[in-house]
Parts: C-alpha cells; structure tokens; sequence
C-alpha cells in the first residue's frame, strides 16, 4: 500500500480519469507553439553541423580529430560514455523504481525512458565513426563470412560493448514503445480530427484496454522489468569493461563497473531532472510532476553523490596503498596536479560537493537552482569522463610517448550534432508522444482518495 | 456485429470491482472487460490466463544455451585463434555476451509472443465497444443470448452500480 504520509499525494488537483488524458494529451492537441519551431530550428541547425562534421570525419578521415597515437581515444570515447551513462536513466528509473514500488515514478518514467532511447542511438554514432571505416562496421557481426570463416574476438571488451549497446538500444525502445501502446490508444478514441486518429490508431497496434490484454501486458511488463534490471547493470559494466581491461595505470582496477554503473545512474537521474522541469516550465505539468517528484529525485541525488565520493576517495586511496609506482603517480601527479588537474577538480567538484547542497530544503524547492545543479552535474560527469579517458592516456609507462590532446573543430562539432539531434528528439516527444504515462498514472490517482477509491477496504499491492 | 451485446459501464475501479464479483457470485460472466488501466481484480477474476512468463523462461534457456554454444564452436572448433595465449574455449570471457545476448532474445522472443497472444500487432484495426474505455470509462460487456436466463437480475446490478449502454 502506497504510504501518502510519506511523500503526500501523487497527482495535484483532485483530477478525474477524463481529466489525467485531457491534462497530459493539451500538447498533443493544442496547436504547435511558436517556440517550439525556434527551438527546433536550432537543434536542426546544431545537428546538420554535427552532420558536415560527421561528413568531414568519414570522407577525409579521423586524423581531422586532434587524437594522435598516445591518446587515441579522445572526444569520441567521452562523449560515447558520457551519453551512454545518460541513457541509463530511463531504464533504472522504470525498472529500480518499479521493484522498489515507488508510485511516484509513474510521472516521470516515460520521459526518462524517452531520453534513454535518444540518448543511446546519439552514444552508438560515436564508435561506430571512431571505427574509422564505418561502412564496414558489419564486420563486427559473428557471421558466417568469406574470410575463413573468420570470427569476431569474443574475448574482447569491445565486441561486448557492441552486443550490449545493439541490445540495450533495441530493448530500451521496445520498452518504452510497448508502454505508450495503451496511450496511443487514449489519443486514438480522445481525437477529434480524422489524420490524428488514423496516425495514432495505426501506432495503437488496435489495443482496445481489454482483460484479455491487459494479463499479458502486465505479463510482459513484468517479463522485460525483471530481465531489463540486469541489463542497466550489465551495460554500462561492459563499458567499464573497455578499460579495465587493459593494463593501463588508472584503468586497472575493479572498481571500475560499479563505479560506472553508479555514475551513469548518477548522470541520468540529473539528466531526468533537467528535462521534467522543462516539462514543468513549457507546459505546466505541476499536477504531476509535483515538487514532491522533483524533491525524491533531488534526495536520491544526494544519496550517489555521496557514492559518487566515496568512489573518488576509494581509487586515490587505493593508488598510494598499492604501492605501485605508476597509479602513485597517475593519481597524485598527473590527475591531483597534472596538465589536467583543472578537469579533474571540475569533476570532483561538480559530482561530489556541490550536489550536497541538496540537503537543504531551500534548494530544493527552487526550480530553477535544482535545474542548475541538474545541469551542473551533466557537465561534471562529463569532466569525468574526460579525466579517465585523457589523462591516462597522455602519461603512459613510456614517457618517450607521452602527449597531451586537444579537441578539433570536427570532434566538438560532432558532439554538437548528437546535442543538437538529443534535443531535436526530444521536442518531437514533447510534441508528439504523451510525455506521461497515462495510463499508468490512473492506476495510481486511486491512491490519493480518502478511502482509496474502494467501496470495501481491500487491498492488492 | 451480428451478436448482440450489452454494455455495463463505470465510473470507478471500486464500483467496477463491486459489479463484477456480485455477478461472479451469481455465476455470470462477462465476455470481456474493457478498463483504461489494468484491474487486478478483474484480471484474477476472469477466467483467463497466461503463460508469458514461462514461454520467456524458456527461451531464456534455450537462449542462453545456443549463444554459449556457438560462441564455444566458433572459437575453439570453427576457426580457433590464439588471443594472447588465452584458451580456445574462454568461458569466463563467453558469459558478457552470453547474458546480454540472451537478454535481447528474450526480449525480442517475448513481445513477439505476446504481440500473437494478444492479438496486438501494426496495422490492426482497434474494435471498439466504447469509445470512453481506454480514457475514463471501465466497461463490461456481455453476451445477450449468454445471459438470457437471468437478464433481469445481471442488468438490476449494473444500473445499481453504473448504467447500461
């Protein structure tokens, strides 16, 4: 039974059924505000750069990039992680919520599970780029070939990474498609005009709310949640995997897939929260996403930064008690103090001391310092990326080969492009898909009525 | 439709509830339920079931077992390679892949089974009793000739609870 003591009502506004679609499908129906083609235009405009930048990469080559031998993965790697840490959310926040039955998520899960599928498909353009000739990206495939046949390494951290992220993507979407299925249903037996109806009808797959479905809709749900839990874990443990694998000082280490499953779920649930309190602002879902929503995410925040912390501690820690004379000096020369001593301190501040400020209710109900903090966080782990990624990499056991990295034009403007298509994705969401789940939402307004909404007191959580 | 049908439609989940289990007492069934989110009651009430679970059980297994299977034949019967001296038939090195792989057939396995059981499937045309089901509506529909015997009293605990359509 959902305890409202705890964290008080779900939904504002004592709403009726009819009004949760009416609330949640406005978008839908109003017409296209004007600030909506604005800011589409100027993703569109962000994600051709990306576009010419990605043209320049593949018909010139990666030697446009500012990698050179020693740091050979430069933005591309940062920018893959980055956003695959970022599309962890969705799926954590539907699956971790859902066992640990935490009614509020039903707000916010959709959008986040939106931002998932958007945010892997702009991770997956990253490898395969940096593949160098991607038009022969297909030869990571294990398929019978003419080469022997000749199969892939199965014993390597990067074709793992390739099953993880082709599933994760194909998964995540089918999740979250197969959620909206009864939504558009509402949208197809709520619209007035005759396109909306046919195109909505069509996506609806001819769901009609019946008993016979809802069984195995809940069958299914219950299927994908329980399998797509390990999946959140195993994914982005795999990319962790990518380093740890190698013998390289500041990468070898076990510590590695925790923390990276921690610090994407850290990065997605910021994530999250800068995009509901835009949902907030552009088109006043308060009675949903409520100041209680926002305030649990924020609590949650404060709860890995600590780990997040923690993480930090633990790898210097563990530098100087192993005595080993390479991580010694990976961690207290080069990252503490080194070329990029400025990253790491943007990282470590950024992820470990200023999210603490959401100890304070104060912050917390403010909007808009939440949405800078959510913002702030974004840009941290992204400095924390940089900061495993490049400084490792630029002072190897050999100082003969030691160089520094600088981006080029081309990779920034890449990454331009994949924030230009992640917002672009994300407006036709806002304008197009119900950004709640509706009808997860009414299964859980019954718990804010005085007496549950039941005639006899029974229960079934 | 050449069958005739009668609509019992609620507002509310309780009255809904409340209606369909004084008719179950009565040993009258609805032919189908229609609600805009699922109804535990009623899904454990009507006499039906499912076997999802188990079918995605065993495609996990049997999942699971071909991928291992194939990654153990390409690398140490098909073309073996040596990777720095690691074995031919790594299995540490299989499980990553076996799970996540496993993981997508499962999924993939599931919905497709669950897209022919429920008949849910692109380009299928939604037949609809009432059109207010999937926003605010929960609706009951029975078979007229089904409950001839007792339409009285079947159609006495509907008005009590919502109204007939």
């Amino acid at each position: 039974m959902y305890n409202s003591a705890v964290r008080g009502k779900l939904i504002d506004g004592d709403k009726s059924f009819s009004q949760i679609s009416k609330d949640i499908l406005a978008p839908i129906h109003a017409k296209t505000p004007l600030w909506w083609y604005a800011a589409m235009l100027v993703s569109l405009g962000m994600f051709g750069f990306g576009l010419y930048c990605k043209y320049i990469t593949v018909s010139t080559g990666i030697g446009t990039w500012g990698v050179n031998n020693s740091v050979a993965w430069g933005w591309a790697i940062i920018n893959f992680v980055w956003w695959i840490g970022i599309g962890h959310a969705g799926t954590a926040f539907s699956i971790f919520l859902l066992i640990l039955r935490q009614k509020w998520r039903t707000a916010i899960n959709r959008a986040a599970e939106a931002m998932t599928v958007v945010a892997v498909f702009c991770a997956s353009l990253f490898p395969l780029l940096h593949m160098g000739r991607p038009w022969l990206f297909f030869f990571i495939f294990p398929y019978p070939n003419t080469r022997g046949p000749l199969w892939v390494n199965f014993n390597s951290p990067l074709f793992w990474d390739f099953v993880a992220i082709s599933a994760y993507l194909l998964i995540s979407a089918s999740f979250w498609y197969f959620g909206m299925v009864p939504d558009f249903a509402t949208i197809r037996d709520t619209a007035k005009s005759k396109i909306k109806k046919a195109v909505y009808g069509f996506f609806a797959f001819g769901w009609t709310g019946s008993s016979r479905e809802w069984l195995r809709f809940e069958g299914l749900s219950f299927v994908l949640g329980g399998i797509a839990a390990v999946l959140v874990v195993s994914v982005h443990s795999i990319v962790s995997t990518d380093f740890a694998v190698s013998v390289q000082a500041g990468w070898h280490t076990t510590i590695f897939p925790p923390y990276f499953v921690i610090g994407a779920i850290f990065s997605g649930f910021a994530m999250v929260l800068t995009l509901v309190i835009t949902m907030r602002g552009l088109y006043k879902m308060n009675d949903f996403i409520t100041d209680r929503h926002v305030d649990a995410v924020c609590r949650i925040l404060i709860f890995i930064s600590l780990i997040m912390g923690t993480a930090y501690m633990t790898e210097i820690f563990i530098a100087w008690y192993s005595a080993s004379e390479y991580e010694t000096y990976m961690f207290f020369k080069n990252r503490l103090f080194g070329d990029y001593a400025f990253q790491f301190w943007a990282m470590f501040t950024a992820n470990a001391v200023i999210p603490q400020l959401f100890w304070f209710k104060a912050v917390r109900k403010r909007m808009w310092i939440v949405f800078i903090i959510s913002i702030i966080i974004n840009i941290g782990m992204w400095f924390e990326r940089f900061n495993i990624v490049v400084t490792t990499l630029s002072r190897d056991y050999l100082p003969a080969a030691w160089a520094n990295y600088s981006p080029t034009y081309v990779e920034i403007g890449f990454f331009v492009g994949t924030l230009g298509m992640f917002l672009a994705g994300v407006l036709l969401f806002f304008r197009y898909i119900p950004m709640i789940a509706i009808s997860e939402l009414k299964s859980v307004a019954k718990f804010d009525k005085p007496n549950n909404g039941q005639l006899k007191a029974k229960s079934h959580e | 439709m050449s069958k005739k049908y009668i609509l019992g439609v609620f507002d509310d989940e309780a009255t809904l509830v409340d209606a369909f289990e004084k008719l179950k007492d009565k040993g009258v069934m609805p032919v189908e339920v229609y609600t805009p989110y699922p109804v535990h009651e009623i899904l454990e009430g009507m006499p039906i079931k499912t076997r999802i679970t188990h079918a995605a059980f065993f495609y996990g297994l049997f999942a699971a077992l071909g991928i291992l299977g194939f990654l153990t034949y390409a690398a140490s019967i098909s073309w073996p390679l040596h990777y720095g001296g690691k074995p031919f038939n790594a299995f540490p090195s299989f499980i990553v892949v076996t799970i996540v792989a496993t993981i997508l057939a499962i999924t993939l396995l599931t919905l497709f089974t669950f897209s022919a059981r429920a008949k849910i499937f692109p380009g299928k045309k939604a037949e609809i009793f009432h059109e207010q089901a999937t926003d605010d509506k929960f609706v009951m529909v029975f078979d007229e000739a089904g409950i001839a015997n007792d339409s009285e009293s079947v159609k006495s605990i509907l008005t009590e609870h919502g109204k007939i359509e």
